[in-house]
């Protein structure tokens, strides 16, 4: 006896995003369940953040079907993406400089009215990045390179994601600071967040995903579990475009 | 008295750089606001003239058909921006400030050539609510004080903060699940608002209204407010409005040279103060100061 299969968390078929003339996606089937990590791989221009901007409604595919847990997305604006459970964590951490680091998780938790469970979370948040409880009524701008990442991570989990979308947290960060990132999103999967994780930096995605996807110039190259991606042998070269004449 | 109609007039200024700073607060460089006080101008002074109901039986014009006139002065700007903005605010930077442009010299031109706003005479007669200058400084000052306690306000409600966000990056608001639209929107209207009800008052104090009230030279004097005061908190558009509009008369004794001295502060200020004389950390330093005093 089985139950039928409960519909994917999210569900990508067939999605096709144009900006004007240029094609970003070709055909992307993708589907992700409850309680996944799936790490998006590719290089430059291959449409990873396009995938994450189609997700949370940022853009308009020309073709094909975004579902959330069997409900087509076609019709949702992003701020109600939000309301439904997907936060999404933008390329370039983008926190509001100017304002304080608490202004900035407050406003992370902008469509939620439970007052004493956003004082809660905020409390729990200080807990999780003790540096951010530390600096919590400086300036955002006036934080490192990666309390910003963190504090970006920190503001879309205010918002109570039940899948988190995040565009390169690794970004320009030092290698221990990038471990750091990615223990940090290891924990958040083991305490059941699901996450679609995108990174240039595979290797690192990787080793904390369930599985990859890779993009190449719009379209799905390759995918399988985190495994077998780091044990391909072309992964770097060819799929990641790593091993192009010029690149080093 | 001279100078207390001045003191009107640097009321009016404060009100007309405040309508500019509310979609400024969300980063929406419109410049409509002359657009929206002649239409709240249009409306006193067609109800006024035409509709002998509203005046009374008494010497002067009943304060109760003024409330009248602001309240549907209000309705009308509030309706036109809220149909105009969904549109118009889907631009971005300078091309929403050229559309915003473009909507007040449409509505010059219906103005200047439609039968029943006065053609290019425009109205006159318009009755006199007051005796003289200190009524209307009252009034202003009242509605003035209002606008200043709401925008105060803004600061530390939701509405205000998710203005804040949108100024300083509309995408990072998006993702916070912040309605940018209906944000930038309700600020579009707010500003129509307070430009329409300046517009009444001002109809009424001038005693005559025709499409000039509402041209591209308005757009950019009431720019030059906010650029002057500074777009980061009330205070500035506020104290922009009430100097530049002082500043022609209070030059008016060097004579021929104040043209080129006004000009010059609309141009050094700038310079001086790239975010305008008041910012909040300017504020801050002078409030730490005071409290070392
Ligand atoms: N706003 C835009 N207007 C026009 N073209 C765009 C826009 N954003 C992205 N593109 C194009 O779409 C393609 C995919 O871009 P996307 O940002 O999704 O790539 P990416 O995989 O995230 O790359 P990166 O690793 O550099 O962030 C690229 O060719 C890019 O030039
Ligand atoms: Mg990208």
């Amino acid at each position: 006896m089985s139950t039928p299969a409960a519909p994917p968390l999210l569900a990508l078929r067939g999605v096709s995003v144009r900006y004007g003339p240029i094609s970003a996606l070709q055909d992307i089937d993708l589907q992700i369940q409850q309680g996944e990590l799936v790490a998006l791989l590719g290089s430059n221009g291959a449409g990873k953040s396009t995938t994450l901007r189609a997700i949370s409604r940022l853009v308009k595919p020309v073709a094909g079907l975004i579902e959330w847990r069997g409900r087509s997305l076609a019709r949702t604006a992003t701020e109600r993406t939000v309301r439904l459970g997907i936060g999404h964590c933008p390329e370039g951490r983008r926190v509001l400089a100017r304002q304080s680091v608490a202004v900035n998780l407050e406003l992370g938790a902008y469509l939620r009215r439970d007052r004493r469970a956003i004082a809660r979370d905020l409390q729990r948040c200080y807990e999780r990045f003790p540096r951010l409880g530390e600096r919590r009524s400086q300036p955002a701008g006036s934080l490192s390179g990666g309390e910003q990442q963190m504090l970006a991570i920190a503001r879309s989990l205010m918002g109570r994601p039940r899948l988190l979308l995040l565009d390169e947290p690794s970004l320009g960060l030092a290698p221990l600071l990038v471990a750091e990132v990615m223990a940090i999103l290891q924990q958040l999967h083991r305490e059941g967040l699901t996450i679609l994780l995108v990174e240039q930096n595979a290797h690192a995605a990787l080793a904390i995903a369930d599985r990859g996807v890779v993009l190449q110039a719009g379209s799905i190259s390759l995918s399988g579990s985190a495994a077998e991606l780091m044990a391909h042998p072309d992964l770097k070269d060819t799929y990641l475009g790593e091993g192009e004449p010029g690149d080093g | 008295m001279r100078d207390l109609s001045l003191l009107v007039q640097m009321g009016f200024g404060a009100l007309l750089a405040l309508s500019v700073y509310l979609p400024l607060r969300c980063g929406q460089l419109s410049l409509a606001t002359p657009g929206f006080y002649a239409i709240g101008g249009y409306v006193a002074a067609l109800l006024s003239t035409r509709w002998p109901a509203l005046s009374g039986g008494g010497a002067s014009y009943p304060l109760t058909s003024l409330a009248l006139e602001l309240l549907l002065a209000a309705l009308v700007a509030g309706a036109v921006a809220l149909v105009l903005g969904r549109p118009v605010l889907q631009l971005r930077g300078i091309y929403l400030a050229i559309a915003t442009i473009a909507l007040v010299e449409i509505l010059r031109v219906l103005n200047l050539n439609m039968a029943w706003s006065g053609g290019a005479v425009g109205i006159f007669g318009i009755p006199q609510p007051f005796d003289g200058p200190a009524g209307y400084a009252l009034a202003t000052g009242v509605l003035l004080a209002l606008t200043c306690w709401l925008c105060s306000r803004l600061e530390a409600m939701r509405l205000g903060r998710a203005m804040s966000a949108i100024r300083e990056d509309e995408l990072a608001a998006r993702c916070m699940g912040i309605p940018t639209a209906d944000v930038k929107l309700i600020a579009f209207v707010l500003s129509a608002v307070i430009a329409a009800l300046t517009g009444v008052l001002a109809a009424h104090f001038l005693n005559t209204w025709n499409a000039r009230q509402g041209s591209f030279d308005a757009s950019i004097t009431t720019l030059a407010f906010v650029v002057f005061g500074g777009s980061r908190i009330w205070l500035g558009p506020v104290l922009g409005g009430l100097v530049i509009t002082a500043l022609p008369e209070l030059l008016r004794p060097v004579g021929d040279l104040r043209l080129i001295l006004f000009g010059l502060v609309i141009l050094v200020g700038p310079i001086l103060f790239p975010q305008g004389v008041i910012t909040p950390e300017g504020l801050a330093r002078i409030r730490a100061a005071v409290r070392r005093a």
